[in-house]
């Protein structure tokens, strides 16, 4: 029997493993950076887009002021404007509705699934995309012993690609996890008692029967390992097994870890007690997308779940982030959702009403009275909690500087217009600046041409209009932007130097290739 | 009507796709039985993405209460001599499916629900187990999707060996006794693993016992069980549902052993773990035969679980799901004072009702297009002209006129759904009864088709304002002959399903008259009214292999893969045949090569 030291929690150096080479240089490497605090990619995903000329400052280049803020949605970030990076004239690929440039799949399954792939989507019925997502990619290069990244969400589950942004492998869809219990008890073994974070927290029992799982585990999927299958399922086996080492070698860096402990836990809102009222235990309002119950119960769940629950999130997000646990996360709201929470109570769900129509048609007249002031709730409610996410990291001290500073956390959307489906122009805001490899306090026009801020309120202005896109400019590749913040985390290139390229194409139509790699140097600092 | 501007297919996601109506070039039209012609694939997909995800959801998830299905015992065992069902289609050439897939969070609360009584989480309100488990996905096991195992696993054991009744369902006897825990593994592993044992196996949970005193607080007995059963539960052998055997047949398939097929068997008809009949049936090879397996899919339609099942399928073939139509669709009060909100979850649950009544009392694919049995209460006696006072608040069974309603489509439930709030929607009606009863695939409207603009003049009836609607070449490609007729022909109903013979308009005379594709071959025919359509329905060749598909993609857990063509062309020619109920058409999915055998990645 193999006899292995099981460290669960915290501490003690990175073990040599008999298995991977490259974990074990990623765990080293690990091991290796205790002086400085990594980097981590926080993505903070919302659906459907928003009213873009509200959302975007006037201003296209230049130092982020007050004044530029002042009156669009961005102004709740005032306090912290020079911590912002807001990039203009970025573009996700497969343009749909303005041209007959994409797939001309519907034009969410596209705009999910080739987001953070920069692929194409699947024909076949469930459309995932064919590549692995950005996150993916990030996390096995970043994260200690590669583990895969925290994809969290509100709402009820969905495998669906109107819900699914990450993708583990081609056409395998990594779906958001949205019970805050969940995530707390996979996190809850690494929290030491405090003190300083001195391993063996746990009973001894249960270090040993810690073991005694692995073991047991790992002898059973031998055998499957052992089997002639698939590639596929091959895989399913050894992701397994890499998940069991992983539980062995634990946290890597001793002294990020000492801060993890159940104290700061409690200092960041989470407790037993506090993560069981943010859970729902029973069922959860879906949508067509989502299947959740319903009824009355449903309904509280859904808000309970986009109320505390989702600002549970944010705490385990940051908790892991103190804790070391996961360097890349993401936290995807749902977008079928009808709002009944924090005052807001609408008839039609968040799509309907960014169609203006209130239900999945789009175009056509401005139908429901009032709509744009119900999407304005919408924008308004998404922008308090990118500011929740962002004054929390603010508030976490880290090394010599905040949380907030170690990491880029950026609100991506789905679409940049709601109506129009355009993914060109996107609004986009990052805070922090990854250890000081983005610019801070700056606009910053990557296109180097007069961009606009959309027109979103047209369609009910002028009815019966598709329009709302307002620019055709402000196509600039988002692949660009993703290569910068590869960089800006740490992750290196095939060649060990810098990232140059990801996904699968980077032009308006589906033909592989990228034609324009490398970073974007003016979101450098 | 006084609103100018109508957007046509209402139902229809933001997103077309620049195509043409493509409906007579699938091979499966002409139901004319050739393999591999079955590229209907992308028809069905792409019109209506709501629906279609919303069925893709059912088809995973839901939970199947199924409650209200256990109701009615009437018939519920009727097997008869299954003399249809013993000739399987020789169809060797089968898609690759994983050998390991891991339990879906549906199918594992059923297993430890059948497996140790366990329905909730005492520790965690009483939540269905699922609830802690990270989101179903077919990859790679994650993070969280291991810790989710882990602590839901603790809690089960736990919850368990402290509770006198569930604990009889792990270990029956008294652990301080000297062999009790090695019988334990020996007699649970088999259930929880749903095969025997090797024995290394035996040995390594051996080992776990051994090993009682350190990986337990005090290594008491009843503690070792615990970690005993705690170890199962994390088991790759238990959370998969492994498919191992490696006997090669003739065609260079893998024949399941009769432990595979067992499960197979249950996963498939009751979506969860083998009882111990079907597991000593396995046990003792009785597992090897078509006869043998056929017996064990009777006996097993007879069980609750297997109604669970029937009405988890109609959700899927119907597509419906929350947020779908048959679950949310509203009407106008005022316009439709029968109808009330509390009527749409009543509707629903009608039409599973429906299903399962006509399936366990054996009725047959027609049936299901020609039945008159309803369900009504107090609350939906309106909706059918019936008097509330004659009814309290279950539903209960009655027969309506088969001249005005017979089968699913003349229910409220689909009457309602696919209609607006104030008015009905020929062209929904009419897309769901092509494209998804009739199996008819249709593209999605070209770019802009939903902006088309309502000419502005007054329309003596809705059909006519969708003929103007429709007109332009764009459109009529597909409306003229696919969409609209059968839609028109259901105009019979109005949007909250009360029959109607004038138009809401005008007042105008309602023509419920038409040119109905139902079959390629035979081109349009001429329909008069909707009991007309549900004849010539129940009677399509098309029709019936449209349902025999997609039992076939629900049953065997992948959709419309072209390799399943052959199976679903010799369903759909023995329904075609006559004296074939749904029942037989359930068993004879037992009954294939490609549910015995499990092929190779080609």
């Amino acid at each position: 029997m193999k006899r292995r030291l099981f460290l669960r929690g915290i501490g003690g150096a990175a073990l040599a493993t008999p298995y991977l080479s490259s974990f074990h240089d990623k765990a080293a490497r690990a091991a290796g950076t205790v002086a400085t605090p990594p980097q981590r990619l926080v993505v903070f995903f919302t659906h459907n887009g928003c009213l873009t000329n509200r959302w975007f400052p006037a201003k296209e280049d230049g130092p982020i002021t007050a004044d530029d803020l002042a009156g669009t949605y961005l102004e709740v970030l005032t306090p912290l404007a020079d911590k912002l990076l807001i990039p203009r004239g970025f573009r996700s690929m497969n343009q749909y509705s303005l041209s007959s440039s994409g797939q001309g799949i519907d034009p969410h399954d596209q705009a999910m699934g080739s987001k953070l792939t920069c692929a194409t989507i699947s024909t076949a019925r469930e459309r995932y995309a064919t590549a692995e997502s950005l996150d993916h990619t990030i996390a096995r290069q970043i994260n200690n012993t590669g583990v895969d990244p925290l994809v969290l969400g509100v709402g009820a589950a969905s495998s669906s690609i109107k819900e699914v942004l990450s993708f583990s492998a081609p056409e395998t869809a990594f779906p958001a996890n949205v019970n805050p219990q969940t995530v707390y008890n996979a996190l809850s073994g690494a929290l030491s008692s405090g003190g300083g974070g001195e391993p063996g927290n746990e009973a001894g029992y249960l270090v040993e029967r810690g073991k005694s799982v692995i073991d047991l585990v790992e002898d059973d999927l031998a055998s499957y390992q052992r089997l002639d299958m698939s590639k596929a399922d091959q895989d399913r086996i050894s992701d397994w097994l890499d998940l069991l080492r992983e539980t062995e070698i634990g946290v890597n860096n001793p002294e990020l870890a000492a801060a993890c402990t159940r104290n700061a836990a409690m200092n960041y809102g989470v407790t037993d007690e506090t993560v069981e009222a943010a859970s729902p235990t029973g069922a959860v309002t879906g949508s067509v997308f989502a299947p959740g119950g319903g009824g009355a119960e449903g309904d509280a769940n859904l808000a309970i779940s986009f109320t505390t629950g989702g600002d549970m999130m944010m705490n385990l997000m940051a908790l892991n982030m103190i804790c070391d646990t996961n360097r890349m996360l993401m936290l995807v709201y749902p977008g079928y959702v009808k709002f009944g929470w924090d005052g807001i109570t609408h008839g039609h769900d968040h799509h309907g009403l960014s169609h203006r129509t209130g239900d999945l048609s789009v175009g056509g007249a401005c139908k429901v009275a009032g709509v744009l002031d119900m999407l304005r709730d919408i924008d308004i409610w998404y922008t308090s909690k990118y500011l929740r996410l962002v004054n929390l990291l603010e508030s976490i001290g880290e090394g010599d500087g905040r949380l907030l500073d170690n990491t880029a956390t950026m609100w991506l959307p789905e679409l940049s217009d709601g109506n129009a489906h355009n993914l060109n122009n996107l609004p986009i805001v990052i805070a922090g600046s990854a250890g000081g490899y983005l610019k801070q306090g700056a606009i910053v026009n990557v296109e180097g041409r007069q961009i606009g801020v959309g027109a979103s309120e047209d369609s009910c202005a002028n009815g019966g209009s598709i329009g709302n896109t307002g620019s055709f400019n402000g196509n600039v590749p988002i692949n660009k932007l993703y290569v910068t913040l590869m960089n800006a985390v740490g992750c290196t290139g095939p060649d060990g130097g810098e990232v140059r390229e990801f996904g699968v194409f980077d032009g308006t139509t589906i033909t592989p290739g990228i034609t324009n790699p490398g970073e974007v140097p003016e979101l450098k600092a | 009507m006084n609103t100018r501007v109508v957007i046509v297919g209402l139902s229809l996601v933001c997103g077309f796709v620049p195509a043409g109506c493509q409906g007579d070039s699938d091979g499966s039209m002409s139901g004319d039985g050739s393999g591999g012609s079955n590229g209907s694939d992308d028809g069905p997909e792409d019109e209506d993405d709501a629906e279609d995800d919303a069925d893709d959801e059912s088809e995973g998830t839901a939970d199947g209460e199924g409650s209200g299905s256990e109701a009615d015992e009437s018939g519920g065992d009727e097997e008869e001599e299954s003399d249809t069902s013993t000739q399987a289609p020789a169809c060797s050439e089968i898609p690759w499916t994983s050998q390991i897939p891991r339990l879906t969070n549906t199918q594992y609360n059923r297993t430890v629900r059948d497996l140790l009584g366990v329905t909730g989480l005492t520790a965690s309100n009483n939540a269905l187990p699922s609830i802690l488990l990270a989101t179903d996905q077919a990859g790679g096991l994650s993070t969280l999707g291991w810790s989710g195992y882990t602590t839901v696993a603790g809690m089960i054991s736990a919850q368990v060996m402290g509770d006198p009744t569930l604990r009889e369902n792990f270990i029956k006897c008294d652990p301080a006794e000297e062999t009790c825990l090695h019988d334990t593994i020996v007699e649970f592993g088999r259930r929880a693993f749903r095969r025997p044992l090797s024995e290394d196996e035996i040995e390594r949970f051996e080992e776990v016992v051994a090993k009682g005193a350190e990986i337990t607080p005090s290594g008491a007995p009843e503690e070792v069980a615990e970690a005993l059963l705690y170890m199962f539960l994390v088991s790759p052998s238990f959370l998969q549902r492994s498919e191992i055997s490696s006997d090669e047949d003739d065609s260079g398939n893998f024949v399941l052993s009769n432990h595979e097929v067992a499960s197979r068997l249950s996963y498939m008809l009751w979506g969860s773990t083998p009882d111990e009949i079907l597991l000593k049936a396995a046990d003792d090879g009785k597992l090897e035969t078509s006869a043998q397996i056929l017996a064990q899919a009777e006996r097993m339609l007879a069980d609750d679980r297997a109604r669970d099942m029937v009405v988890e399928f109609h959700r899927y073939y119907l597509m419906m799901g929350p947020g779908g139509r048959w679950d949310t669709a509203q009407k106008d009060t005022e316009l439709f004072p029968a109808f009330a909100p509390a009527q749409v979850p009543l509707m629903a649950e009608e039409t599973l009702r429906f299903f399962d009544e006509v399936t366990f009392s054996g009725g047959s694919f027609s049936d299901l297009l020609l039945s008159p049995v309803a369900f009504v209460n107090n609350v939906t006696a309106p909706l059918y002209d019936l008097d509330p006072a004659d009814y309290g608040d279950a539903l209960e069974q009655v027969t309506l006129d088969p001249d005005e309603r017979p089968g699913f489509l003349t229910r409220a439930g689909f009457l309602n759904g696919y209609a607006h709030s104030t008015y009905t929607a020929p062209v929904l009606r009419g897309a769901f009864i092509t494209k998804e009863i009739i199996g008819i695939p249709i593209d999605p409207p070209p770019p802009g088709a939903d902006q088309t603009m309502l000419p502005d003049e007054d329309f003596a009836t809705i059909r006519e304002m969708f003929e103007v609607l429709t007109s332009s070449d764009d459109c009529a490609s597909c409306h003229r002959a696919y969409i609209n007729p059968p839609g028109f022909v259901m105009e019979g109903f109005d949007a909250a399903g009360a029959i109607q013979t004038v138009d809401a308009l005008s007042g105008a005379p309602i023509d419920t008259e038409a040119e109905v594709l139902i079959d390629a071959v035979q081109g349009p025919v001429t329909v008069t009214d909707p009991a007309d359509l549900m004849q010539k329905i129940a009677e399509s060749p098309n029709a019936m292999r449209q349902y025999a598909k997609k039992w076939v993609g629900f049953a065997y857990e992948r959709e419309s893969d072209p390799l399943d063509a052959c199976v679903v062309d010799g369903l759909a020619d023995k329904m075609t045949a006559g004296g074939y109920t749904v029942l037989h058409l359930i068993t004879d999915l037992t009954q294939t090569e490609s549910f015995r055998v499990r092929a190779v990645e080609g």
